[in-house]
């Protein structure tokens, strides 16, 4: 009996190192596993940003008066409008924006200046392209901002204070709104999943598509060996992943650490393993490597675009709210945003955490036991 | 010319026989175009707020009022001992604290300070929240007090192609973009690496096809494939999202087809750089799906790309053709305005025909 087990924890010991050399050996699987997260990073970090600034502003200005220069000066003071040639007429002005070459236009009134004086209201037109959706929306939101704070200081010789209600607002665990602080602990979660399923199914379909799994199962050691001989050393270097993922966010992006480092490394092995079932599920009714990479799309493409790793969930409709509760990813995802950015800890998280949990559970057990049948 | 036209036979037979591949190319982007018409939204609705009152006044609760007349945000539990409780449990995305002396100051003409924390972890959803917020305030001001309120220049706001700002408008037509640039590049990266892979590119190369011909029947076979996968996509968005085609139908089928063409072509080309289907695949998948969905405009503005990655997004044709779906779909822009779109695009198509042809000409054996 004694003997047994240490037959058994030597065998997999013998396996486990013949498995990390085998993934060490293969390049593509190297680039997996530690340049595919480094890119990702850097692309997702760099290039989504949904900063509303630098619109392009056309403005027809029939006052020509000097309330009409200075109306136009407070919409570029911030940023948000750059002032673009217009063309001169509204109809010009109206071309532009509908072929793309500006974003925003603004058409000042005649008799500005005469309505001013005799204090009469005067409604200026400002044109904003709502193809996306998003940015007029704030693109707008900013115009009555700066209109509203215009006004009070054209009003200021009434000698009450503009404002009625003043909010101090504040941002919390982003305050100066750096987008790349939302995108980054979403990524770091994406591009885990994506590696753990595609470095684990490729290890082992790799067995199967070359034979060497049935010379494998000719040796003494079971089934449950030789899957664990795949999960052990997959995990460990997978957990390497996280933290050359977490350096990147670090020294490259400046996102700030709040929380606790052991929970995140936690949870992250937690999403390690969730990774690692879907990547054996795949190989388990795979033929060959590319029937598992092409399966992979099929599954990765609803799991990542159901995770709120780049679209928040809330902005869902909800049935896709509803639907991603199926999803692992997405516990995982708010659970690395809250730890990294708002440094919460496990009486705040612990029903995502538990939720990943349970699905690492049910699709360890589900995915191996499936993958050990294949194997008699 | 025949032998370009049975190796498009060839090609469309082979592509008919793998179930998996067909499923790629018909099922997964109708699946992809649903996600991302659906379930890619940028700007919450309904988001939850915390408030906190001790003000027992009226005027606070006709504050309240106005801060939930929108329905862009609704209340939610306060949670917790202090203005961060509701936030660090996650159950609201802004906690406002309402001093007790607001109704007060408000009933006398004085500004009332308000306490407003907002999580911006999103930061988006945080700029929509902060100007609901300002909105509310001034709305509430206005309604108050007159004098006060009153403005002299009032901008009317309109919001052109999209007055209802329906984001569905601003995602589909880019995902179709999106989508006609993955999956056709992949299905020829596919069939490219096939033929490495199982050795029959050296029945070609001691044939008569020349590598210009090879490139060509399997761009074509392919292009042919993909104008299907458009036709699909484009019928659905309409039947789903109420897309019309409002801008010009010659300059739309026209960039269309370049478009398609320079997708095929590019998956060539990474079939002929990789050794195997799933290099291929991966490879298409690392350098092509990223910088289609991150570097092409189809989420966020292009201006907002970081400087040295902003440069490649003008090499990029699904930058190009996010553009024209827009254009044709939403904008109904002018003809003569948007040539520059099915310009680049066949440059592009044309310079990957090119190289692709070359490399393989290089491998090929001189008969």
């Amino acid at each position: 009996m004694h003997l047994e087990r240490l037959d058994f924890r030597l065998q997999l010991r013998a396996l486990i190192r013949k498995e990390l050399q085998q993934i060490l050996r293969d390049r593509q699987l190297i680039f997996l596993l530690f340049a595919m997260p480094i890119l990702q990073l850097f692309i997702y970090g760099f290039a989504l940003s949904p900063e509303v600034d630098r619109l392009r502003l056309g403005i027809v200005d029939h006052a020509g008066s000097s309330i009409s220069r200075a109306l136009a000066a407070s919409l570029v003071v911030n940023g948000v409008f750059e002032v673009e040639e217009s063309g001169g007429t509204e109809a010009q002005l109206a071309r532009k924006v509908q072929d793309g070459q500006l974003d925003a236009g603004l058409i000042i009134p005649a008799d500005l200046e005469r309505r001013y004086r005799s204090g009469q209201k005067t409604r200026v037109q400002v044109l904003i392209d709502g193809v996306d959706a998003n940015t007029a929306g704030i693109a707008s939101g900013y115009v009555g901002q700066i209109l509203a704070a215009f006004n009070r200081q054209l009003t200021t010789g009434t000698q009450l204070p503009g404002e009625l209600v003043a909010p101090q607002i504040t941002f919390a665990y982003n305050p100066g709104l750096i987008s790349s602080w939302f995108f980054v602990p979403g990524v770091i979660a994406l591009v885990l999943n994506l590696v753990s399923t595609l470095v684990s199914s490729a290890a082992l379909v790799r067995e199967k598509d070359s034979g060497t799994l049935e010379q494998l199962l000719m040796t003494p050691v079971s089934s449950l060996q030789i899957l664990l001989a795949k999960i052990v050393p997959l995990s460990f270097l997978l957990m390497i992943t996280v933290f050359v993922a977490l350096m990147v966010a670090f020294l490259v992006f400046h996102v700030p650490f709040r929380g606790n480092l052991l929970l995140f490394l936690f949870v992250s092995f937690l999403a390690i393993l969730v990774g690692i079932s879907i990547g054996i599920a795949l190989a388990a009714y795979s033929e060959n490597q590319r029937q598992s990479l092409l399966t992979s799309f099929f599954v990765n493409l609803p799991v990542i675009q159901l995770s709120g790793a780049i679209a928040p969930l809330e902005s869902m409709p909800e049935i896709f709210q509803w639907m991603s509760l199926l999803n692992p990813l997405r516990y995982y995802v708010s659970c690395v945003r809250a730890i990294i950015l708002k440094g919460v800890g496990l009486e705040e998280i612990w029903p995502n955490v538990l939720a990943l949990a349970a699905y690492a559970l049910i699709l360890l057990s589900l995915s191996s036991s499936r993958f050990r049948k294949q194997l008699k | 010319m025949r032998r370009v036209f049975s190796q498009v036979t060839k090609e469309i037979a082979q592509f008919r026989r793998d179930r998996l591949t067909l499923a790629l190319a018909f099922f997964l982007p109708f699946v992809a175009l649903l996600l991302y018409g659906y379930a890619t939204r940028l700007e919450s609705k309904n988001i939850p707020v915390a408030v906190k009152s001790y003000d027992t006044g009226t005027l606070s609760r006709a504050y309240i009022d106005t801060l939930f007349a929108t329905n862009q945000l609704v209340p939610a539990r306060f949670r917790g001992s202090d203005i961060m409780g509701p936030l660090d449990e996650g159950e609201a995305k802004a906690a406002i604290i309402i001093p007790a002396q607001f109704s007060r100051e408000v009933a006398q003409g004085r500004v009332a300070d308000i306490q407003v924390v907002i999580d911006a972890s999103d930061v988006n959803n945080a700029r929509v929240i902060k100007n609901c917020v300002i909105a509310a305030g001034n709305y509430f001001a206005r309604s108050r007090d007159i004098a006060r309120g009153r403005q002299l220049i009032v901008p009317q706001v309109r919001l052109w192609f999209n007055p209802g700002r329906d984001e569905a408008l601003y995602v589909a037509p880019g995902a179709i973009a999106v989508i006609l640039w993955i999956f056709p590049c992949l299905l020829a990266a596919l069939a490219m690496s096939r033929e490495k892979e199982q050795g029959t590119i050296l029945q070609l190369y001691v044939s008569s096809i020349t590598s210009f011909e090879l490139v060509l029947g399997k761009a074509l076979a392919y292009t042919l494939i993909a104008l299907a996968q458009a036709v699909l996509l484009i019928a659905a968005s309409m039947a789903l999202f109420g897309l019309r085609l409002v801008g010009d139908p010659f300059m739309f089928v026209l960039s269309l087809v370049v478009f398609l063409a320079s997708s095929v072509l590019f998956g060539t080309f990474a079939g002929t750089r990789a050794s195997t289907q799933s290099a291929a695949v991966q490879l298409v998948a690392t350098t092509g799906f990223t910088t289609a969905l991150l570097l092409s405009g189809f989420l966020y503005p292009l201006r907002n790309i970081t400087y040295p990655l902003s440069l490649i997004s003008n090499i990029l044709p699904a930058r190009y053709f996010v553009e024209e779906c827009r254009n044709a779909f939403v904008r109904g822009a002018d003809f003569a305005s948007q040539l520059y779109i099915p310009l680049a695009l066949s440059s592009c198509a044309l310079f990957l025909y090119l190289v692709t042809s070359n490399i393989l000409r290089k491998m090929q054996l001189k008969g």
